[in-house]
C-alpha cells in the first residue's frame, strides 16, 4: 500500500513539474529491452534468425509457449517506441519551424546547427516544439 | 579537392574508442551514442575516389592473388584510416553472420547516433573484418555477411534510411594489428563516414 502512494506522488511529481519528457525510447534502449526479454529465448530457440530480417517476432511466437509473456510485450513495445521516435524526428522540422524562425534565422542550416541553436532556446521554444525535440531523441 | 565535413576530430575520439590493447590510434571500442556520434564527424579530407566498390575489388584481388601479409597496415587499412571512424564490437554466433542479442543494443546506439541530425546528411559504410585464423576466401565472405546483417539490422529495426548505408566485408585484409594477423582483436566492425548525401542546409530546419 506504501508503494502504491509512493508511485502515485512519483506521478502527480512528474506531471506537474512541467518538464517535458520523452514519450519514445531510444534505439540503443530498444535493442537492450529486445535482449534483456527475449535473448535467452532467441538463443535457445531462434538462434538461426537475425534480428533485421524481421521474422524474429514469428519465430519466437512459434515457441510462444515457452516464451515469457514479458518478451512479447517488450518486443511490441520496442516497435511502437521506435515508431514515435521516428515520427517524430521526421516530424520536427515542421513543428519547430516557426521557433527556428523566430529565434534562429541567423544560423546557417546544417550539421545540426539549428537543432543547436533551438536547444540553447529551450526555455523560449514552442512547447510543441520542445515536445517533439525530447521525443526525437535530441533534447532532454 | 579538400571538403570540409566534420571528420578529423573523430579520428582523435575513434582513437580513445576502438578494441582495447590495440596499439594503433583506433583504439578502443566505442559503445554509447555520444562516443559514436562523435567518432563519426568531424572535419577530414574527404577523398571521393575513395568508395566502396574501390575497397572491395582490392581485397577480391588481395585474397585471389594470395598477396602476401605485410608487417605494415595493408593499403586499403592505410586508405580507410583517412575517413572519420569508430570500432565496434558486434558478438557474432561462431563462424555465423547471426547477431547475437548482447549486441542488440550497441547497434541501437549506432542508430541513435545516425538518426541525430549532426549526422543526418551523411552515409556510412559498416565494413565487417575478421582475424587470419581459417580461409582468407572464407573469411572475405563471411565479413560480408556479418556487415550485411549489421546494416540489416539497422535499416529494418532502427530505420536507418538503406540509401546512407553500404556493407562492405574485407575479411582479414584491414588487420588492424598487421604483426598479430591471428589476434582476435582483428575481429571488428568499422563504420566510416564516406561523404555527404547532397548539399549540407538542405538536410534539416532550414528556416527557408
Amino acid at each position: 500500500m506504501k508503494g502504491t502512494i509512493f508511485a502515485l506522488g512519483a506521478l502527480v511529481l512528474a506531471a506537474t513539474s512541467g518538464a517535458a519528457s520523452a514519450q519514445t525510447m531510444s534505439y540503443a534502449q530498444a535493442g537492450a529491452l529486445i535482449a534483456k526479454s527475449c535473448g535467452p529465448s532467441i538463443e535457445r530457440f531462434c538462434a538461426t534468425v537475425n534480428i533485421g530480417t524481421g521474422q524474429m517476432q514469428q519465430c519466437l511466437t512459434q515457441h510462444q509457449d515457452q516464451v515469457p509473456r514479458q518478451c512479447f510485450d517488450d518486443f511490441t513495445a520496442v516497435q511502437t517506441g521506435i515508431a514515435k521516435r521516428v515520427a517524430a524526428q521526421a516530424d520536427a522540422g515542421k513543428a519547430c519551424s516557426a521557433s527556428a524562425q523566430q529565434f534562429c534565422s541567423g544560423v546557417k542550416p546544417g550539421d545540426a546547427n539549428i537543432l543547436d541553436c533551438l536547444l540553447d532556446s529551450v526555455k523560449v521554444v514552442r512547447p510543441a516544439c520542445k515536445q517533439t525535440l525530447v521525443d526525437a531523441g535530441w533534447a532532454n | 579537392m579538400t571538403r570540409f565535413t566534420r571528420l578529423v576530430g573523430g579520428l582523435a575520439l575513434a582513437a580513445a574508442l576502438a578494441a582495447p590493447l590495440a596499439t594503433s590510434a583506433s583504439a578502443q571500442t566505442a559503445d554509447n551514442n555520444q562516443q559514436i556520434l562523435q567518432g563519426l564527424s568531424s572535419v577530414t579530407n574527404d577523398d571521393p575516389s575513395l568508395t566502396v566498390e574501390l575497397l572491395r575489388k582490392m581485397a577480391q584481388d588481395a585474397v585471389a592473388q594470395n598477396q602476401p601479409l605485410g608487417l605494415n597496415k595493408s593499403a586499403i587499412a592505410q586508405k580507410l584510416d583517412k575517413l572519420a571512424q569508430i570500432t565496434v564490437q558486434i558478438q557474432f554466433a561462431l563462424n555465423s553472420s547471426i547477431i547475437r542479442p548482447e549486441s542488440y543494443g550497441t547497434l541501437g546506439s549506432i542508430a541513435d547516433a545516425m538518426h541525430h541530425p549532426i549526422l543526418w546528411n551523411y552515409k556510412f559504410v559498416v565494413v565487417g573484418n575478421t582475424d587470419a585464423t581459417g580461409t582468407r576466401a572464407y573469411n572475405l565472405k563471411l565479413s560480408q555477411e556479418r556487415a550485411d546483417a549489421i546494416v540489416q539490422a539497422l535499416v529494418t529495426l532502427f530505420r536507418v534510411s538503406p540509401d546512407r548505408l553500404q556493407a562492405l566485408g574485407l575479411g582479414q585484409e584491414a588487420l588492424q594489428v598487421p604483426g598479430k594477423p591471428d589476434d582476435p582483436i582483428n575481429r571488428r566492425v568499422q563504420i566510416f563516414n564516406i561523404g555527404t548525401m547532397g548539399p549540407m542546409g538542405k538536410a534539416w530546419m532550414n528556416p527557408q
